[in-house]
C-alpha cells in the first residue's frame, strides 16, 4: 500500500468519530434505499384516491431498473451529505489539532498532504460504490429470481454514475474543508449551499415565471446528483410526464467532474500560496 | 566549519507589522544556537518560514548548503509553537505517523519515549496528557529517529519549575552527542544556561549575534570615588575591560566588559596612583541586563 494511504489510515483506524458516521452512512443508505418503493407505492394510493383511473404499484428492485434505482435513491442530495461531512471533518481537524503543520515541518510537502486526502476520498468512493453495486446485485436476485444478463450494459453504466455523483461530491466537501479550515463553518455553509441556497437558485432558474431553461442542469450541486435523473419507475413518465433515462450521458459525468477538477486546481493553488 | 542553516536578509510582514525585517543568522554544525528575544520579536516566524510553514516576502535560506525541500525537513526534529498531535491517538500512534513521515521504521519510539520520561503512558490518548506531558511528547516527537538538528520553540514555556530542568537536562544530553539545536527563547537565563551562541532579535530585527559568552557577558558596574576624580577618570580608561562610564554626583559608574574581581581593580587604581575613598560593586539581574540590551538598540 503507498505511503500516504498508510498514513492516512493510521489517522482514521481509531478515530470515533469517522467510524460513527460513516457507518450510520451505511445502515441509512440500504434502508433508505429499501423504503423508496413503499414511499412511492404510498405516493401511488394517495393519487388514486383523486382519479378514476388507478395507478398500478411500482416494483422498483426487478432487473434491470434495480441499477438505475439504486444509483438514484443512493445519490439524492439528503444522502450524499452525510459522507461529504466526514471528508469535512477529516480535513478540517487536521487544521483545528494543527497536525497539517506538523506533517509539513516533518518533511511532507503541501501537494503530498493534499494528495493522501484526495486518495482517500477516492478510496471511499470507490468503496461505496463496490459495496451499492453488491447490494443491488443482491436485492435484484432476491426480487427477480434470476441472475440478470444485461449487468454490463444496465448495470455499469449507472453504479459509474453513482461513483462520478459521490466522487464530485466529495471533492466539493474536500473544496470546502481546504477553503474553510474550520469544522462548523465548512459543515455549516456547505450543508447551507447543498441543501438550500442551491435550490432556490435551480428553482429560479427553472420556474416558468422566469428563465424557463435547463441551465439549472448545470450547477455544481445539481449536476453531481442528476447524473442518475430519475428514478426507474413507469408511472412517472404517467404521472409527470417525464421522460425515462435510458443511460448515463457523458455530458451528465462530464459536468460534474469538470467542477471537481476546477476545485482541486483552486485548492492546490491556494494552498501553494497560503500560510498554514 | 559546515554551515547548517544560513539564513539571507529574510524579510516577512503581516499587513501592516514587519514580523521579520532582513534578518540573516548562520548556524554551524554542533553550536546550540539561541534565538532571543522578547514576545513578538519574530522568532516564531522565523522557525515557521525555515520550515515551510509560511512564505517569506523576501530574502532566502539554505538548509545543509541546499535549496530547501521536504527532504531536509526530514533530517530536522522540531518543535514548534504548541505541541500538534491527533487527540484520540495515543502518543505510539502519533508518532508512528511521524516516522511513516520521515521514512523511518518504528525502532526508535520506544528510545524517545522512554528518554522523556512518557513510556509508563504510552497508551494513554493524547487528550488525556498533562500540558507538560503534550509538551514533553513534542520534543520525543522531534527526537525521533536522532535528527541532524533539532528546532525547539519556547520548550519550557508553561512547564512547572521540575519539568524545565527535567527539558533543560534533555537538551544539553542531546547537545553533548553533536546534534545542532536551535532554541527560540524569550528567557535570557534559559539561553545563557544552554547555549553556545545566540542571536538577539527585536521587532524582527538581529541586535546582535555572537557567541554567548560574549554577547551575554555580565558586565557589572562599580561606582568610584576619589579625591582625584579628574586622576580617576584618566586612569580608569586604562584599564583593559573599561567599557564606559559615567558621572554621577561625586561618583563614577564604570561600566566593565565582563566580570572585575573588586579588589584586582582597587589595586589596579593604586598602581595608576589613584587612592579610592568609595568603592562599590552594582551586579545587576540578567533581566535588566538584557533590557538595557534591547534599549541601547532603539
Amino acid at each position: 500500500m503507498n505511503k500516504l494511504l498508510h498514513i492516512e489510515f493510521k489517522k482514521i483506524l481509531t478515530y470515533k468519530t469517522f467510524w460513527i458516521l460513516f457507518g450510520l452512512y451505511f445502515v441509512f443508505l440500504p434502508i433508505g434505499i429499501l423504503l423508496a418503493e413503499f414511499m412511492i407505492n404510498n405516493m401511488v394510493d394517495n393519487i388514486n384516491k383523486h382519479t378514476p383511473i388507478p395507478l398500478p404499484h411500482v416494483a422498483i428492485y426487478y432487473f434491470p431498473d434495480v441499477w438505475q434505482n439504486f444509483a438514484f435513491f443512493a445519490s439524492i442530495r439528503y444522502v450524499l451529505i452525510f459522507p461529504a461531512i466526514v471528508i469535512i471533518i477529516l480535513i478540517t481537524n487536521e487544521f483545528t489539532f494543527k497536525t497539517i503543520r506538523q506533517n509539513i515541518i516533518n518533511g511532507m510537502s503541501k501537494a503530498e498532504f493534499l494528495r493522501s486526502k484526495l486518495q482517500i476520498i477516492l478510496l471511499m468512493a470507490l468503496f461505496v460504490s463496490l459495496i451499492l453495486t453488491i447490494s443491488a446485485f443482491i436485492v435484484g436476485l432476491f426480487h427477480s429470481g434470476t441472475s440478470d444478463i444485461t449487468f454490463f450494459s444496465k448495470g455499469i453504466p449507472f453504479m459509474f454514475g453513482f461513483f462520478v455523483s459521490l466522487f464530485s461530491f466529495l471533492i466539493y466537501a474536500f473544496f470546502f474543508g481546504f477553503m474553510l479550515r474550520n469544522t462548523g463553518l465548512a459543515i455549516g455553509l456547505f450543508t447551507l449551499y447543498t441543501l438550500i441556497i442551491e435550490p432556490i437558485i435551480s428553482g429560479l432558474l427553472r420556474s416558468p415565471l422566469l428563465f424557463k431553461n435547463t441551465i439549472y442542469n448545470f450547477l455544481p450541486i445539481t449536476s453531481a446528483i442528476r447524473v442518475t435523473e430519475y428514478p426507474a419507475v413507469p408511472v412517472l413518465k404517467k404521472v409527470m410526464g417525464l421522460e425515462l433515462q435510458s443511460g448515463i450521458s457523458l455530458i451528465s459525468l462530464g459536468v460534474p467532474l469538470l467542477y471537481s477538477a476546477l476545485m482541486i486546481g483552486i485548492v492546490f493553488w491556494v494552498m501553494s500560496k497560503k500560510d498554514l | 566549519m559546515e554551515t547548517v542553516l544560513s539564513i539571507n536578509r529574510l524579510s516577512k510582514r503581516y499587513g501592516k507589522i514587519q514580523a521579520v525585517k532582513e534578518l540573516s543568522i548562520e548556524v554551524k554544525k554542533g553550536q546550540v544556537f539561541g534565538i532571543l528575544g522578547p514576545n513578538g520579536s519574530g522568532k516564531t516566524t522565523t522557525l515557521s518560514i525555515i520550515l515551510d510553514l509560511l512564505k517569506a516576502d523576501d530574502g532566502e535560506f539554505k538548509w545543509f548548503g541546499e535549496i530547501p525541500t521536504k527532504e531536509c525537513r526530514k533530517r530536522i526534529g522540531s518543535v514548534i509553537e504548541s505541541p500538534n498531535f491527533f487527540p484520540y491517538l495515543t502518543p505510539v500512534q502519533n508518532l508512528k505517523i511521524v516516522a511513516d513521515i520521515k521514512d523511518m521504521d518504528y525502532g526508535d519510539i520506544e528510545r524517545v519515549l522512554t528518554l522523556t520520561g512518557l513510556f509508563e503512558r504510552r497508551n494513554s490518548k493524547f487528550k488525556t496528557y498533562s500540558f507538560g506531558m503534550k509538551q514533553r511528547l513534542a520534543i520525543a516527537s522531534a527526537l525521533l529517529g536522532s535528527p541532524e538538528v533539532l528546532i525547539l520553540d519556547e520548550p519550557t514555556n508553561g512547564l512547572d519549575p521540575q519539568g524545565i530542568a527535567q527539558i533543560r537536562e534533555l537538551i544539553l544530553q542531546v547537545a553533548a552527542q553533536g546534534i545542532t539545536i536551535i532554541i527560540a527563547s524569550h528567557l535570557l537565563d534559559e539561553v545563557q544556561k544552554i547555549c553556545s551562541h545566540v542571536a538577539v532579535l527585536d521587532k524582527g530585527k538581529r541586535l546582535f549575534s555572537g557567541e554567548v559568552k560574549d554577547v551575554l557577558a555580565i558586565s557589572d558596574s562599580f561606582e568610584l570615588s576619589s579625591s582625584d576624580m579628574t586622576g580617576l577618570e584618566k586612569a580608569i580608561l586604562q584599564h583593559p575591560m573599561y567599557r564606559s562610564s559615567e558621572k554621577n554626583g561625586n561618583l563614577l559608574q564604570v561600566y566593565f566588559k565582563g566580570e572585575i574581581n573588586p579588589g584586582e581593580l582597587n589595586e589596579f587604581l593604586h598602581k595608576n596612583g589613584i587612592l579610592l575613598n568609595h568603592l562599590a560593586e552594582r551586579k545587576r539581574s540578567l533581566e535588566q541586563h538584557f533590557l538595557e540590551l534591547l534599549q541601547n538598540n532603539t
